[in-house]
């Protein structure tokens, strides 16, 4: 277990490394720096500007440098804020979007997985109908357009809740139906696609003809085994909606990190750029570690490192 | 016993057509490709789908022609005008909208938009504007507007105040315009075509990278099978949005650089796809024979391979396009999409956002599209995946 988790761990900052690397280089291969702007700016100030960040060194000597400040934890300053530094920024940002994300993880949990094994358990009759309609709806909505649906609906013409900031408990509603949207309908379409496969196997026909309860098939039985497709949408989509979505933050005027990544994007921060993927890729990766733990917790037949 | 198996030669002649008639199946016989066909045909909600997305299609690419005006002719005096018109009458065959800018907008009876009435006076500072139409003083007093009353403004004719007289559909302008007085109805179409065509051609591109990409990945196996395949779970660590983002920055956005930035992007789950079938459908008889035979691995690929894995390349493909209508629409709706005055859905959605209080209309329709057509398509997919696949249904 030690071992396996140890050689995971290497294969993570193997991959970490990987796409850091893809990443720096696929943002120097752009046309135009960060410093060209449609603004007239003289050729003198584009140049001290590129010498103070260095920008005149050649690639691979920037890319040395940049993996250095790795290691010690520093993603360097923005080109485009003056005075602060990436590091900053996601420190300021991450709780912002991880406490809208978070909220959108239990809700998915709760609500997708409970949905799917309902629907499962009841096949074919009306709650599995009524689920998978309200399912299909849910991965047919966008998020963008979820977001203004309720900015719409429940801001504007209702005014029951505030449409952008996040200061309270109310903020909180629109970005959460937002985001998790898309998830909850997924992960219950995931759930029942795999929990019915589950139930008609023959070790459920065997604890069913050993009279056991039938809660106690469907949750103690079934639900385990049925939970491991799910687990692995799980971990990707809980680092993606943790480091925020670019768009339901950006409508909500949420300062996270979706709105610095876009914003960085859009005006070529490429420090911003790179320390917000660099940050979103060990998020990545380490969920999908803990994934596969779980996974091994809840299914003892499949062992870690083999 | 001999003397039994011997029959007389007379009893030689040839049985009755009819019987081997009976034997025959009666029933069309059906190859894999019409089982799943009917199969398909038997889900409502696919061909629903289908049935949608083939008007979608054919109204996208062809619609344009039935219609004079084109996506990008604004007409600023007829701006933000919206579906459904609550009209006031003026006498005199004279019929009036009152625009949410306080505009007298001349209209017919039937609804239909015939120009901007000029006013006599336009009195900002005691906010209203008087009319003169064909001799009638009109004014339009919009004094109360933002006092938080429900009555926002006092439409007089002479000294008599007058009151809409009914609500009728904007004919000329079938969902309305938007803020700078363009048709939205041709937009949408107009739109659909681009939404449409980037997600098939990205479709296209991601068909092709994956297919190849995973067929060879499959069929080599070994070392290289392992080495394509780590490269492959590099690439789907990555944020997808991140790269696609990147991509349309470094080539310059448009259609172009969007088809080909989410055809490289999103070839991945493809890839898996097909090298899973491959390294299954490769130790078959058949591609033994194949390659017994002397068949190149070109050959064996494109004869035998490809073919037998075509099931669940359409799957994935039906799945495909709702993802890269998405991601199409949430590129346009950051500002990264086709540039302007060309419109994707998205870019209408974005372009609708700011006037979200007033002019719910313009949100609503290109939103309404972008749904239906996911939905639609979402249908199509699942139909393909159970029609192709009857075990794994989600």
């Amino acid at each position: 277990m030690g071992r396996y988790i140890a050689g995971r761990i290497a294969s993570m900052i193997i991959a970490v490394f990987l796409i850091t690397t893809i990443t720096f280089f696929l943002l120097h291969a752009l046309p135009s720096g960060p410093f060209s702007s449609d603004r007239p700016v003289p050729e003198s100030v584009i140049e001290a500007l590129n010498e103070k960040y260095k920008l005149n060194d050649p690639v691979l000597k920037q890319y040395a440098d940049y993996m250095k400040g790795i290691i010690s934890f520093d993603l360097g300053p923005s080109y485009r804020k003056t005075g602060v530094r990436v590091n900053e920024i996601i420190r300021e940002s991450f709780p912002i979007s991880a406490r809208v994300g978070g909220v959108s993880i239990i809700a998915v949990i709760l609500l997708g997985i409970p949905m799917g094994v309902l629907s499962a358990v009841k096949k074919d009759m009306w709650q599995d109908r009524t689920i998978m309609l309200i399912s299909a709806i849910g991965i047919t909505v966008p998020s963008f357009i979820a977001a203004i649906a309720f900015i719409y609906i429940f801001s504007s013409r209702l005014g029951w809740f505030p449409s952008y900031g996040m200061y309270s408990w109310k903020h909180m509603v629109g970005p959460v139906v937002a985001l998790s949207g898309f998830s909850i309908a997924f992960v219950a379409r995931l759930t029942r696609a795999s929990m019915i496969e589950v139930l008609q196997q023959d070790y459920i026909r065997t604890a069913k003809a050993n009279g056991l309860s039938r809660a106690s098939i469907i949750y103690k039985h079934a639900l385990k085994n049925a939970l491991a497709p799910v687990l692995s949408y799980l971990a990707p989509m809980a680092a993606t909606i943790l480091t925020g979505s670019f768009v339901v933050e950006r409508i909500f005027a949420i300062s996270g990190m979706g709105k610095y990544f876009v914003e960085s994007v859009l005006n070529r921060d490429y420090t911003v750029i790179m320390g917000v993927t660099v940050f979103y890729a060990v998020l990545l990766v380490a969920f999908a570690l803990f994934a596969d733990i779980i996974h091994a917790f809840l299914n003892p037949r499949v062992k870690l490192g083999e | 016993m001999e003397e039994k198996t011997k029959m007389p030669a007379e009893m030689w002649r040839p049985i009755d057509r009819k019987i081997t008639e009976n034997e025959k199946t009666d029933r069309k016989k059906r190859c894999h490709w019409s089982d799943g066909w009917a199969s398909f045909k038997r889900a409502r909600l696919a061909m629903a789908g289908l049935l949608f997305a083939s008007f979608l299609v054919l109204t996208a690419f062809l619609g344009p022609l039935f219609f004079e005006a084109s996506m990008s002719d604004q007409n600023l005096k007829l701006a933000s005008i919206p579906p459904v018109l609550e009209i006031y009458s003026l006498g005199q065959d004279n019929f009036a909208y009152v625009h949410r800018e306080y505009k007298l907008i001349q209209v017919t009876e039937k609804g239909q938009i015939l120009g901007r009435f000029k006013p006599e006076e336009d009195n900002l500072k005691d906010r209203f504007r008087t009319y003169s139409i064909e001799g009638v003083d009109v004014k339009l007093d919009y004094s109360p507007a933002g006092e938080g009353k429900d009555k926002r403004y006092i439409l007089t004719v002479g000294q008599r105040e007058i009151f809409p007289i009914e609500k009728v559909y904007n004919k000329t302008y079938l969902f309305g315009t938007d803020n700078f007085g363009r048709d939205l109805f041709i937009r949408v179409i107009y739109g659909a075509r681009i939404s449409l065509s980037i997600a098939f051609a990205a479709t296209i591109v991601n068909l092709f990278i994956g297919v190849f990409y995973g067929g060879i990945s499959g069929l080599a196996g070994g070392r290289m099978d392992e080495m394509m395949m780590r490269f492959v779970d590099m690439a789907s660590a990555i944020p997808m949005i991140l790269y696609v983002i990147l991509l349309t920055l470094a080539i310059g956005s448009g259609t172009g650089s969007i088809v080909l930035a989410m055809g490289m992007v999103y070839w991945v789950h493809m890839a898996r796809i097909v090298r899973g079938q491959v390294l299954s459908i490769k130790k078959k008889d058949y591609v033994s024979a194949a390659r017994i035979s002397g068949a190149g691995w070109w050959r064996i690929m494109t004869k035998h391979l490809i073919p037998n894995t075509m099931g669940p390349i359409i799957v994935a493909m039906a799945a495909t396009i709702p993802g890269a209508i998405f991601t199409e629409a949430f590129l346009s709706f950051i500002g990264l999409g086709v540039p302007a005055p060309q419109a994707s859905w998205g870019t209408l959605v974005n372009d609708a956002l700011y006037g979200i209080g007033l002019y719910g209309y313009q949100l609503f329709f290109p939103s309404a599209a972008i749904c239906l057509t996911m939905l639609a398509f979402n249908f199509i997919s699942d139909g393909a995946r159970d029609a192709m696949d009857p075990t794994s249904r989600i």
